[in-house]
């Protein structure tokens, strides 16, 4: 009896090692894990039909806030590499991408950007600001650590993987361009964009305009009542046209400074849904990375021309 | 303090027909049949876990019952609720609960006002008069945890006497209650019995069974006897409720001898 | 004043006032933590809500009040069918229900809806973006709380304090805990937008508690908490408006800690400091008249009362600290019971006489009754006598004399002096309680 229990327990013991074994390759290909949306979308870009690709975050996840469920533990474990942003920006997950690194690529992509580059806000204790990707020329460094890490991975794929990065960072240099262009007509004095957090740091400081979020570089924290104040006390002095809500993140807070500005007498529009820390619909043009910018700068620029 | 019920000479206060009750599927009271008249003053008694508290509350509609029935002067409970006051066990209540001693009385006449009633003048009235039949009016402003064990007992009994009952179930009132607290209690109980109201009282001191009771119900999960004093309260039948606990009994019967049947209502 | 913060005052008054009414009675039926399971047993009714209605607010909200009730069932199912209390009860559901819900939360981000951000926040609010829409929501809850326990205010009484008799006078008891569970769901499902899930719990739990502290009427009693739910509320929003980056829900829970703790410390009979102080006075009343008796047991001693005392002769008799020596003799003098002589000596005055007389006739009276009436051993009495010499009141000391016939001697064979104990009792000081 007593040996009996024993065994069966060690079986169940053995059962989560068994899980983790080695993942049978279907059809030969890399199988590449992303954690967002946009990194997703560089990877396809880069890599085509040349590899299995699966990403954690669909679209209106909020990363800061996301935990790793069961499922994509397995998805994870049955990865040969792993694509994340780092920075924090994945919040929540940092154990389980540690517990990952040991047995596979691991990559975070903002890591290829210089150090020196990055953002440090004040109010972040001086930790970095992870939402890169709305530099477009900085997302660039991102997209070439994703080509170098799958031409080392898949050396057979090396020529195809440069050949389709070079086409995309052509495409993409274009929209740097053109965003600095379309941002450039807004009149200076009202050149300011206003969230409910403060994800846009990196675009405004390329594209030279002025960002206000409601709550700090993450969503974690709640909102305070005197940040409220002062972003209406803000909006109703400069005479900010709209104001913006984020596709991943809850619109009240918004909507608060809204009509605390429209009490003290000054209508500000809603300029309507930005995408800041997760993409479009799959199948929509907002759903890959240079829809998504797009998108934005056509939201913006319409709203505060 | 209220007259009782004219409604005829009901002979019948309660009859309790074959009730078993179970606790968790173990069975607690078995088969328990008796008939309590009018104007008696009955004690229950029985070892620990016989199943007293059981009983007073099956009767009550605290319990379900598994089998048998309960009729209170002919009727069922739902039918004649303000005739009959629960008296519950002082520890079964949270002392420290912040009211008064003249609000609890006044509970007492929650039953008759119904629902989102506020109680009357007459209700503060009659809440009033309980207090002093019990003693107690001088403490009517007084949070209860400042009570000693005897005085909460009063402010319940006054709290049944404010509901103008009948009939009385009262359990253990005289357990940790000092010596005046017991004898006014007592003497309370006698004058009701005069009025014609009955008490059955839940009671742990067999040596005072004789003095204070006309019937006597000897209780160990199944009736052992139930009947007047002098016939039930014998040794034999306290041997065959309380098993093996015969030091105590035997003190009992002795004191029996000496006192003889009388002295019942001195004090 | 901004119009944000305005709102957000109202707001939060608004919800403090029904929670801290109806938290009144979850505190006093020993469910306290109700309120924390009803919020977290929100979570899966918000997500079953989502999958069948999107982000639809009213569905959202219907499913957590649905689940919250259902929590609340089920906690009651539990304690009456097991052997499991309340608290276990609650802890029990609250964990299986929230465990539920961020089952379901997971499944639906895994899901890929864009529409499915911002349910996190169901369980952290967003106190600070209060809108009027909110307003017209707590004040139409809190009034339905408010009236609902106006109209059954004598049936809520009796049924927190003893459920059994108001089971027994007829009361339809399980309606109304039906009704009050409720009121409950509807407290805290109401809040959940403005403090979210985690902070509900104090919001009904703490303003009752502190009101708890300063009465013991129950009308009083909720009537405090509503003053403190709403105080919270106000304090809360006035702190976090004032500065950046100080989140509102959390300010107005800290807020209303501060009620807690303060109420804790600073009530009047329950309160620490209250208790503290009485025991202080106690102290220093007993300090002063050992003293007393010290002077007068050196007047026994060589026929003199009125003869004055150096600091150490009364030291010789008693072993005081000169600290409390020196401060109780100077409390004596501002009593007017003992006089300073020019060359540091104390003396009686006539009143003082009398009063250290009337402690050592309390002392001898008190072993005479512990020997003949407790039958107490000689050497066992004294150290009682000490103690209950200081609160023996006159009306005790007249029942003493009367019951033990005014005896001569105490039972060490010393006289018992009965001068002073004429019934002009005005400058006597009757015993209050010590704690």
């Amino acid at each position: 009896m007593r040996s009996i229990t024993s065994t069966l327990l060690s079986l169940l013991l053995l059962l989560p090692f068994a899980a983790c074994g080695e993942k049978e390759s279907t059809s030969g290909r890399l199988k590449v894990v992303a954690t967002t949306g946009m990194i997703e979308d560089a990877v396809r870009e880069v890599a085509g039909d040349r590899v299995e690709l699966a990403a954690l975050m669909g679209p209106g996840v909020d990363p800061h806030l996301y935990k790793a469920s069961q499922s994509d533990l397995a998805l994870l474990t049955g990865a040969d590499i792993v694509f994340y942003n780092g920075l924090h920006l994945e919040g929540k997950m940092v154990d389980a991408l540690e517990k990952m690194a040991r047995n596979r690529r691991v990559v975070p992509v903002a890591a290829a950007i210089d150090s020196a580059s990055l953002r440090r806000p004040a109010e972040f204790q001086g930790h970095p600001d992870p939402h890169v990707w709305f530099d477009v020329k900085m997302w660039e460094s991102a997209v070439r650590a994703v080509e170098r890490t799958l031409a080392e991975a898949d050396t057979a794929g090396a020529k195809t993987y440069h050949d389709r990065a070079a086409h995309y960072l052509r495409r993409l240099d274009s929209l740097d361009s053109w965003v600095r262009q379309q941002i450039a007509t807004i009149p200076r004095d009202r050149r300011v964009l206003v969230t409910a957090h403060d994800a846009f740091g990196y675009f405004g400081r390329a594209y030279d305009i002025e960002v206000r979020g409601l709550q700090g570089i993450s969503t974690v924290t709640e909102t305070g009542l005197g940040d409220i104040s002062a972003l209406v006390e803000m909006i109703v002095s400069r005479k900010i046209k709209a104001v913006f809500v984020e596709s991943s993140v809850p619109h009240r807070s918004i909507e608060a400074v809204r009509q605390g500005a429209e009490q003290r007498g000054h209508r500000v529009a809603l300029g309507g849904t930005l995408f800041s820390d997760a993409m479009g619909a799959r199948g929509t043009p907002e759903g890959t990375y240079i829809g998504m910018v797009s998108a934005n700068v056509h939201t913006i620029v319409e709203a505060l021309r | 303090m209220n007259e009782p019920s004219q409604t005829g000479m009901q002979r019948a206060a309660l009859e309790v027909h074959d009730l078993s009750v179970s606790y968790h599927l173990r069975p607690v009271l078995w088969n328990v049949d008796f008939t309590v008249p009018t104007g008696q003053l009955v004690g229950i008694v029985g070892p620990n876990g016989a199943g007293k508290s059981t009983l007073i509350k099956a009767v009550m509609g605290l319990l379900p019952a598994t089998s048998g029935h309960v009729r209170l002067f002919d009727q069922p409970l739902d039918e004649v609720r303000q005739r009959v006051a629960y008296v519950p066990q002082r520890t079964s209540v949270d002392w420290d609960f912040p009211t008064t001693v003249r609000e609890v009385v006044l509970m007492g006449r929650y039953g008759r006002l119904g629902l989102f009633r506020r109680p009357r003048r007459a209700d503060r009235e009659i809440a009033e008069e309980s207090l002093r039949t019990v003693g107690m009016a001088e403490f009517a402003d007084r949070q209860i945890s400042q009570l000693s064990g005897g005085q909460q007992q009063r402010v319940f009994l006054a709290r049944a006497l404010a509901q103008g009952a009948d009939l009385l179930l009262m359990d253990e009132p005289f357990a940790g209650v000092d010596a005046a607290t017991e004898s006014a209690i007592i003497e309370l109980l006698r004058t009701m019995r005069r009025e014609g109201r009955t008490v059955i009282v839940v009671h742990h001191d067999l040596s005072t069974v004789p003095d204070y009771f006309d019937m006597v119900l000897l209780l160990n999960m199944r009736l052992v006897a139930f009947g007047a004093v002098e016939e039930v309260f014998t040794n034999a039948l306290l041997q065959r409720t309380y098993g093996g606990r015969l030091n105590l009994l035997s003190e009992v019967a002795d004191l029996m001898h000496r006192q003889g049947r009388h002295g019942r209502e001195a004090r | 004043m901004m119009w944000n913060e305005l709102i957000v005052i109202i707001g939060s008054s608004l919800l403090g006032i029904g929670s801290a009414a109806i938290g009144c009675f979850a505190l006093l039926r020993r469910r306290a933590l109700a309120g924390d399971a009803v919020a977290h047993a929100a979570l899966p009714g918000v997500a079953v809500a989502f999958l069948l209605a999107g982000k639809n607010p009213a569905a959202l909200l219907g499913g957590a009040a649905a689940t919250g009730w259902l929590s609340m069932a089920s906690v009651d199912a539990i304690v009456r069918r097991s052997s499991i209390r309340e608290d276990g009860a609650i802890g029990i559901v609250l964990s299986v229900f929230f465990g539920l819900g961020i089952l379901l939360i997971t499944h639906i981000q895994a899901g890929g809806s864009a529409a499915q951000s911002g349910l996190n926040t169901f369980l952290f609010g967003q106190a600070a973006a209060l809108l009027p829409e909110d307003l017209w929501v707590f004040g139409g809850v809190s009034l339905v709380l408010v009236l609902g326990i106006l109209l059954l205010y004598k049936e809520f009484a009796l049924l927190s304090f003893d459920r059994d008799y108001a089971a027994t006078s007829g009361l339809p008891v399980r309606r109304l805990e039906l009704a009050m569970t409720t009121m409950i769901v509807l407290a805290v499902v109401s809040g959940l937008q403005a403090v979210g899930v985690v902070l509900m719990a104090a919001m009904l739990i703490a303003p009752a508690a502190a009101a708890r502290y300063w009465t013991d009427r129950l009308p009083v009693m909720i009537g405090l908490a509503i003053f403190f739910g709403i105080v919270s509320g106000v304090a809360g929003a006035l702190i976090s408006a004032s500065g950046r980056a100080m989140p509102t829900g959390p300010w107005i829970i800290t807020a209303a800690t501060a009620c807690v703790l303060l109420s804790m410390l600073f009530a009047p009979r329950r309160g620490v400091l209250a208790r503290a102080l009485r025991r202080k006075r106690y102290q220093r009343r007993a300090e002063e008249e050992n003293v007393l008796k010290a002077m007068h047991h050196l007047g026994e001693r060589d026929g003199r009362p009125m003869e004055s005392r150096s600091i150490d002769e009364i030291r010789a008799v008693r072993p005081f600290s000169s600290d409390q020596l020196g401060s109780a003799l100077r409390r004596l003098l501002g009593d007017r019971f003992v006089e300073r002589l020019a060359d540091g000596r104390w003396r009686f005055t006539a009143e003082g006489a009398r009063q250290g007389e009337r402690v050592t006739r309390l002392h001898r009276l008190w072993e005479v009754y512990l020997t003949e009436h407790l039958q107490l051993a000689l050497d066992h009495v004294h150290d009682d006598a000490e103690s209950i010499e200081h609160i023996l009141t006159p009306e005790l000391e007249q029942e003493l004399q009367q019951l033990l016939d005014h005896p001569a001697v105490d039972p060490h064979s010393r006289s018992i002096p009965y001068t002073g104990s004429a019934p002009n009792t005005t400058e006597i000081r009757s015993g209050e309680e010590p704690e």
